[in-house]
């Protein structure tokens, strides 16, 4: 029965069905349809409602300590107490820049070298690559405790020990270089993935480009600097910008190694937002805090999206 | 004779070239393995370390040789290790199949149903969604769970963790679907399919080998978390990431069980990760490069 009732709309497409004219291609879109829509109000409930929530949050004083209080509306208070009197809140912003900034040049560099190894034609390449993502797949919060336990422990750590080998003295990493030594396992954990998107970029230049160049009498470097390279922007601009935004993110080792300290030397701004809340239960002052992260991360967003379009725009072309 | 001369110190030139061609391959072929091997070496050391006793894990200057044992691995396993995987496993597996039930429809809708516009702002919200700072969400997830007296529950770590891996999962099987030949489609469409039926039986099926790739890399996502974990579900529900940090905590520094313990954590995403290796770039950048 349901056959019959379809029949006539044989030649309409899927979710078409109030399309008069009979044209079976796919150019022929714009149909109603329903189905992002479960997706959509999902995503809407758990993210831009809560948003919506901090952002009415953080017009508001809410102490969890004192109950007292109550939620009383403050307007822009707790942004002018993160800008103006908060004395940590600069030097939080400060460690976030670069923490991001540092681990995202370590990671630039040491995946661009990676990846021209990886492209040279050598035994056993596709092993290497697999093995070289390895770094990137392992869980953040478990890695962070082997970095600090069985290499940057100052007494039973591998660098140390190293150190001791050609008499260099003991450093206590965590404590000594703590915002370092974490720029240093997120540029690790994040070198992978620079790797992969640049070898993808390699991978789409044309050999005879190359071949070209050599021929002119080029040699290793100037190919590279002078048409690798410029070819390879687009990879660059993606490892930048996905790497920016998931680098500013980074919880699980500040939390694992320092747990933001000394003092508040390694909070960043995630991190920060998070100890506000959850161990001064400042939650109105942490909603903001929540808030101008969102901003920021809007900002470098704009920029990924941007790439997004292009590629949609050449795609459907 | 000057002829052969010369013919002869062009062979030993070209034989000379070639000689040194192939060491320099040779050395960049050796480079490439010391940069990998260094570049993992954090890993393998943590395995090797796994399978010590206490007494060797710790003693410098490090022992590379010794004799293996398992003891680390079952005392972790001992440890509750169970419960912490049951809650990992359920966590990513369900969370992952619901994001695969919401995302799927939705990139079909994207790419055969809306407009192009319409579609191109739905892949802008898909993607700004990714791309907000989970800390900013937390707090309001936080007072909503607890009013909703869903804190400490599995449940909650699955919606989250569904939240977060459906913009992966709408992208990645949007990009997989504009891959699809159409005159398949048109031909499904031709015969009558309906549209459930085309999506189904035809379109993913055919996006499948792309498809399990977003789930594989959805299950890494879930499984390496660690923020909304140690936040949501710290005391009740934890997760094999928390037993990490509960156990160096609570039992102080054991480095070889610990080290057993990360070891067989990181088994899964790592195995799942080389395994989906090709789709992990396009699959991360949102299709932006293949």
């Amino acid at each position: 029965m349901s056959q019959v009732a379809q029949a006539p709309q044989k030649f309409t497409l899927p979710g078409m069905h109030r399309r008069t004219t009979p044209a079976p291609t796919l150019e022929g879109r714009g149909g109603r349809t329903w189905w992002h829509l479960p997706a959509l109000v999902f995503m809407i409930t758990l993210t831009q409602i809560p948003f919506l929530l901090a952002v009415w949050f953080s017009l508001h004083s809410w102490n969890l300590l004192v109950p007292s209080e109550g939620f009383p509306f403050v307007g822009l208070a707790n942004y002018i107490t993160a800008f103006v009197s908060d004395p940590n809140f600069w030097p939080v912003m400060w460690n976030t820049v670069q923490l991001v900034v540092g681990s995202m040049i370590l990671a630039l560099i040491a995946g661009t070298i990676l990846a021209l190894l990886l492209n040279r034609p050598i035994w056993g390449r596709g092993v290497l690559r697999a093995l070289a993502t390895v770094p990137f797949l392992v869980t953040p919060s478990v890695m962070a405790l082997i970095w600090k336990n069985l290499f940057l422990s100052p007494s039973s750590g591998m660098v140390d020990w190293l150190f001791h080998l050609v008499g260099l003295p003991n450093v206590a990493w965590f404590s000594t270089f703590p915002l370092q030594s974490i720029m240093f396992i997120v540029a690790w954990e994040w070198t992978p993935f620079v790797m992969l998107v640049i070898l993808a970029g390699l991978q789409s230049i044309p050999d005879e480009v190359l071949e070209a160049a050599k021929v002119d009498g080029a040699n290793a470097f100037m190919t590279f600097w002078r048409i690798t390279f410029p070819l390879l922007r687009k990879a660059y601009e993606i490892s930048l910008l996905f790497g920016t935004i998931f680098i500013f993110q980074t919880f699980a080792e500040i939390y694992i190694t320092t747990s933001g300290g000394p003092g508040v030397s390694t909070n960043t701004l995630p991190y920060y937002t998070y100890r506000t809340a959850f161990t001064s239960f400042q939650i109105g002052q942490a909603s903001a805090l929540g808030v101008i992260g969102v901003i920021l991360a809007i900002f470098a967003a704009r920029g990924m999206l941007r790439l997004m379009t292009e590629r949609t725009v050449s795609e459907r072309n | 004779m000057s002829v052969a001369t010369t013919q002869k110190s062009v062979a030993t030139t070209q034989k000379s070239v070639a000689t040194t061609q192939k060491w320099s391959r040779f050395g960049w072929a050796a480079l490439t393995y010391l940069v990998v091997f260094l570049l993992i070496f954090p890993v393998i050391w943590m395995v090797i370390t796994g399978f010590k006793s206490e007494v060797s894990a710790i003693s410098i200057p490090p022992t590379l040789f010794f004799v293996p044992t398992l003891d680390q691995f079952a005392q972790a396993i001992n440890g509750g290790f169970g419960a912490y995987l049951f809650n990992s496993a359920v966590a990513s597996l369900v969370s992952t199949a619901l994001a695969l039930i919401l995302g799927i429809p939705a990139a079909y809708a994207m790419v055969f149903q809306m407009r192009k516009k319409s579609a191109d702002n739905m892949l802008f919200f898909v993607l700004s969604t990714r791309f907000l700072p989970f800390a900013a969400i937390l707090i309001p997830l936080f007072v909503i769970f607890t009013r909703l007296n869903l804190l400490d529950n599995l449940l909650t770590l699955i919606i989250v963790y569904t939240a977060m891996n459906l913009p992966l999962i709408i992208w990645m099987s949007r990009s997989y679907f504009l891959d699809l030949p159409k005159e398949v489609l048109e031909g499904a469409w031709l015969d009558g399919c309906t549209t459930l039926q085309t999506m189904l039986l035809i379109v993913v099926p055919m996006a499948a080998p792309g498809l399990a790739a977003a789930a594989l890399l959805s299950i890494i996502f879930a499984w390496n978390d660690f923020f909304f974990a140690v936040t949501l579900t710290y005391t009740e529900t934890p997760t094999l990431p928390i037993m990490v940090a509960v156990f160096t905590s609570n039992e102080g520094l054991f480095l070889a069980k610990v080290s057993a313990l990360a070891t067989m954590i990181i088994l899964v995403p790592v195995l799942i990760g080389i395994y989906a290796q090709k789709h992990l770039v396009h699959g991360l950048t949102g299709g932006a490069l293949k």
